[in-house]
């Protein structure tokens, strides 16, 4: 019953919100119009947007010394995140049955120690987070459901691991779907609204020659 | 609802734009702004984060803007933005922010937090929580012409003491010259020198120039304290000046926001492009160097070192140019670390250094130049703005750092210049 | 300021909440699944018809085989009784007696003597006793060995306590996750204790003091003051059995997790009695220390959620490491005179 649902239905209705609320929370940006520029740019603001967007996956050196936790701990669970999300054998045999395109997965050993290092990296980020004066101060509880719920997909993930279990399989899924259900009206949408962000700043300090 | 909010809530909702809104739904609360900010890194007060101190148009863009927001805000669950909740961001934001926009910089997001927190100040501003001693500027640089209360008749003054040292004639109010030149209040009451310089180097250079008696500041009070509206009413006059004399180019003198305002910000506050092209004093020198029309001779051979402006470097674009012309005249010039469009502010741009309540703030915070000072201890310190300037003289007298010399690149340039017949 | 309180509070309530559902989550998630379970029953139970051959080969003697691999000539592993009878009739009764018994006696000994109270009362002057990074290094740690134990504890004892509450197929699917789950956090527990050695270690070796500190049972008897440093004796002791217990759990761990390098049933066997014994030591001494730095003695908690302790505090617990820290911060004070307002402004959790 459960399953059929998680499987069915529930999966149906986590995809739609899930699509049409990050659509939605993209164009929705755009509701209030920037004004024009009239300044003489001397530098190009295209070159800035397409910059300040590669050159910001990388830390400025100035901020090394004072952001170590942050830096290893957030490359460690982004890019766990993404290897596990894209390239875990299941997930990629689930994206071959839903869309009709496959590609190599990880073996299990990669899978063991990416899911390791991208825990480390979450559970530092967000234990860091409650403990720091500044994170502390920031955070909501928007900030910590956003963890907790990703830490509990990634926990029911891997407990699910061993593939025996139809009842864990299905557990996982539900739980990404509550995720997927969140995921846009929550801080998550930061994984897309980066890209504008850095791409507005880029330009705006394109157009005056500065490196952003 | 409270009228004060009312108008600082109007104010905020006229400054929301596309970039606003993609920033705060990128925001992921990690800190890292933090410590890229003087305030915070110097005093370790977590208030002082530069995001936090946004605040105010984060709440009004969750209750207004935001489809959870907006549901607990009309069902009465979410705190909203309250007149306390401005009156409480008044001293983070006008003492405790410079606009330096280093947090710009570092963000991982991408966000310009320093473009926000312009537009905070909109809302302060208009909600009348603005700190007196700017105000007061401000009333100054609308009635008088100047936020010092600089008058034409002292600039005569001045312009006079300038004429007489450098034996050369200054001129003003000449229709048709090429460069309309002005200069902040703290210049004419702090640097005169700098007047006789750009006398010296543009007889040298051969350069046309002039400057106007209707109007001669170039700073903005209205930039400072977020008032768009007075911010207009002060570019106007610049460029009714510079269309009675028919100029081709404006000449930003050594300022920091003087020049960001004048040459990029001014065009929009307007709403028009400029009818003139807007150079900063070092960029115009710099263009005279690679035309090879400024020619230096001898040498500074202190060890010195320059300070970015930061609304010259990190928000101007010039970074490069000082770096060249020092180059001709300072054989030892050491940078410092964490320059360019990284460099620490001196702590009183963005307004802090009209406002006296945060005096004691500002030179807490002037530990961070200090640091960067220490790190590689020069014997004379550069830059390009009279603010900047005056903030650094008085970090220095504070820390009793007085084995440090300031100087402006204009005058060093002017005091090593080749006299030719132009 | 009263804002400040109250944000401070709320954001109290979400970490206590969070930690609390995060734990809950834990075990009951594995839980939703059951009805599924019980959908369709397995008939079981069917009687085994070569029970006398497998007695007989039981024997435990080495033979040849054409699969060459680790122990592959063992039909039967002889040991295999022995570690059988050691978990079922030793490890988990005397590990159940040993980890009841000393909740027993901390909750007796909390009605009876009940918290160990700041002398004078609270000043309310705060002093910094673990940075940002300490307590991020310490919860981190916590978060794994919870993690860890509650799984272990899962797969020690849910035969007896979970199999007649979710049935046995239930109990498979419970026990399979906690298997999974505490195999990949296992690694990583290392990674924690490792950090907690580097952060912590240079405050834990002997010093002077913390024999006298022991025999006066850290103030129980003998009365009068007891002296101490950053940590007294007793947290010294815990800081060694908690990283010592610790590398041996991590060591014998990864011999049980990655079986891939040559061990056999003998080492893996070995390993487990290590990784037991260790497990439910560091599970039993961690209740006093959770006593100890919670309801067993005021103000000490605030040291590891928002860093400070009261001077107070420092004063009668931590004497020398008080003075420490007074003549540190008299060096920064004289620097910074005349450093302005904002030198007096501590950070928001500072003034709570």
């Amino acid at each position: 019953m459960f399953a059929q649902l998680v499987d069915g239905i529930f999966w149906d209705i986590a995809l739609w919100v899930f699509g049409i609320g990050v659509l939605w929370g993209i164009l929705s940006i755009f509701r209030v119009r920037n004004k024009p520029d009239y300044s003489e740019p001397r530098g190009s603001g295209t070159a800035g947007a397409v910059g300040a967007n590669l050159r910001r996956f990388l830390p400025r050196t100035e901020l090394v010394s004072r952001t170590r936790l942050h830096i290893v701990a957030g490359y460690l669970f982004h890019l766990g995140l993404f290897a596990l999300l894209f390239f875990a054998a299941p997930h990629v045999l689930f994206f071959e049955a839903q869309t009709g395109l496959g590609w190599t997965p990880m073996p299990y050993w990669a899978f063991i120690i990416t899911a390791q290092l991208s825990f480390l990296g979450l559970m530092l980020l967000w234990i860091h987070r409650v403990m720091h004066p500044v994170t502390r101060l920031l955070s909501d509880l928007d900030d910590h459901l956003a963890a907790i719920l990703t830490f509990i997909v990634m926990l029911t993930g891997c407990m699910a691991l061993i593939g025996e279990f139809e009842g864990l399989r299905v557990l996982h899924r539900f739980t990404v779907e509550l995720l997927m259900v969140y995921f846009p009206f929550s801080r998550l949408m930061h994984a897309f609204m980066f890209i504008p962000s850095r791409a507005f700043t880029g330009a705006w300090f394109g157009r005056r020659g500065v490196k952003a | 609802m409270s009228d004060k909010l009312t108008l600082g809530m109007e104010a905020m909702r006229a400054q929301m734009d596309t970039r606003v809104m993609s920033y705060m739904s990128s925001c992921v609360h990690c800190g890292i702004c933090a410590e890229a900010c003087l305030f915070y890194t110097e005093t370790g007060d977590a208030r002082y984060t530069p995001i936090y101190k946004v605040e105010p148009l984060r709440k009004l863009w969750r209750q207004e803007y935001t489809f959870w927001g907006k549901l607990a805000a009309s069902m009465g669950l979410s705190k909203k933005l309250t007149e306390e909740d401005l009156a409480n961001w008044e001293e983070l934001v006008y003492d405790g922010c410079t606009m330096c926009s280093r947090c710009s910089m570092v963000c991982p997001v991408g966000i310009d937090i320093a473009y926000m927190i312009r537009k905070v100040k909109e809302g302060l501003a208009a909600a009348g929580f603005s700190p007196e001693g700017l105000v007061e500027a401000g009333k100054r640089a609308v009635e008088i012409g100047s936020p010092m209360g600089v008058t034409l008749k002292t600039l005569d003054a001045t312009i006079r003491v300038q004429e007489k040292e450098t034996g050369l004639k200054i001129p003003m109010d000449v229709e048709g010259a090429d460069y309309l030149c002005l200069f902040s209040s703290g210049e004419i009451a702090g640097f005169p020198e700098f007047i006789g310089s750009l006398a010296k180097i543009f007889r040298a250079t051969g350069v046309s120039w002039t400057i106007s008696s209707e109007y001669f500041e170039a700073t903005n009070t209205g930039v400072q304290l977020g008032n768009s509206k007075m911010a207009a009413t002060l570019v106007e006059r610049v460029v009714s000046a510079a269309e009675k004399l028919k100029v081709k180019n404006v000449i930003s003198p050594e300022c920091g926001h003087a020049y960001t305002t004048i040459r990029w910000d001014a065009p929009n506050f307007i709403g028009r492009p400029l009818p003139f092209r807007v150079v900063h004093i070092i960029e115009l020198l710099d263009e005279l160097r690679r035309d090879g029309r400024l020619k230096t001779e001898g040498v500074n051979t202190d060890r010195l070192s320059y300070h970015d402006p930061c609304n010259a470097a990190r928000r101007g674009g010039v970074i490069k140019q000082p770096r060249d012309l020092l180059a001709m005249v300072a054989p030892n010039f050491t940078e410092l670390p964490e320059t360019g469009d990284m460099n620490w502010c001196c702590g009183g741009g963005g307004g802090v250094s009209s406002n006296e309540r945060a005096d004691p703030l500002r030179l807490k915070v002037f530990d961070a130049k200090k640091r960067q000072l220490d790190a590689i201890r020069p014997e004379g310190l550069v830059t390009a703005c009279s603010n900047c300037r005056h903030m650094l003289e008085d970090g220095l007298e504070e820390n009793e750092m007085h084995d440090i010399e300031l100087l402006g690149i204009t005058e060093l340039i002017a005091d090593h210049l080749v006299e030719e017949s132009g | 300021m009263a804002t400040q309180v109250q944000t401070a509070n709320r954001h109290r309530r979400i970490i206590v909440w969070s930690l609390m559902l995060l734990i809950a989550l834990m075990l009951f998630l594995p839980l939703i699944p059951y009805a599924l379970a019980y959908v369709s029953p397995e008939a079981g139970g069917v009687p085994n018809p070569g029970t006398e051959l497998w007695r007989a080969v039981r024997s435990g003697d080495k033979g040849t085989s054409q699969v060459q691999g680790v122990d592959t000539g063992v039909l039967i592993n002889e040991y295999g009784e022995a570690w059988r009878h050691f978990r079922m009739e030793q490890l988990i009764p005397f590990g159940a007696m040993l980890m009841g018994s000393v909740l027993v006696l901390i909750v007796l000994f909390y009605l009876v003597s009940g918290p160990l109270r700041i002398p004078g009362g609270a000043t309310g002057k705060k002093i910094q006793r673990f940075s940002v990074f300490e307590r991020t290094t310490h919860w981190f740690t916590v978060s794994l060995f919870w993690l860890l134990a509650l799984t272990g504890l899962i797969l020690l004892y849910g035969r007896f306590v979970l199999i007649p509450v979710l049935g046995p197929e239930g109990f498979g699917l419970t026990a399979s996750a906690c298997k999974e789950a505490h195999n990949l956090f296992g690694p990583l527990f290392l990674v924690a204790i490792l950090m907690m050695l580097l952060t912590f270690v240079k405050d834990n070796i002997y010093a002077r003091g913390d024999i006298t500190w022991l025999l006066k049972g850290g103030g129980m008897f003998g009365g009068g003051h007891v002296s101490a440093g950053r940590f007294n004796a007793g947290e010294k002791i815990w800081f060694w059995i908690a990283v010592l217990g610790g590398l041996v759990l991590s060591a014998s761990g990864l011999v049980l997790d990655l079986a891939v390098f040559g061990q056999g049933r003998e080492v893996m066997a070995i390993s487990h009695v290590l990784h037991g014994i260790a497990a439910l030591v560091v599970i039993t001494v961690s209740f006093g220390h959770i006593y100890m730095g919670t309801a067993g003695v005021e103000g000490t908690i605030s040291s590891m959620t928002n860093g400070y302790v009261d001077e107070a505090w420092a004063k009668s617990h931590h004497d020398r490491w008080y003075a420490e820290m007074q003549a540190a911060a008299g060096d920064d004070e004289a620097e910074q005179a005349g450093g302005g307002a904002a030198a007096g402004v501590a950070s928001p959790v500072a003034n709570d």
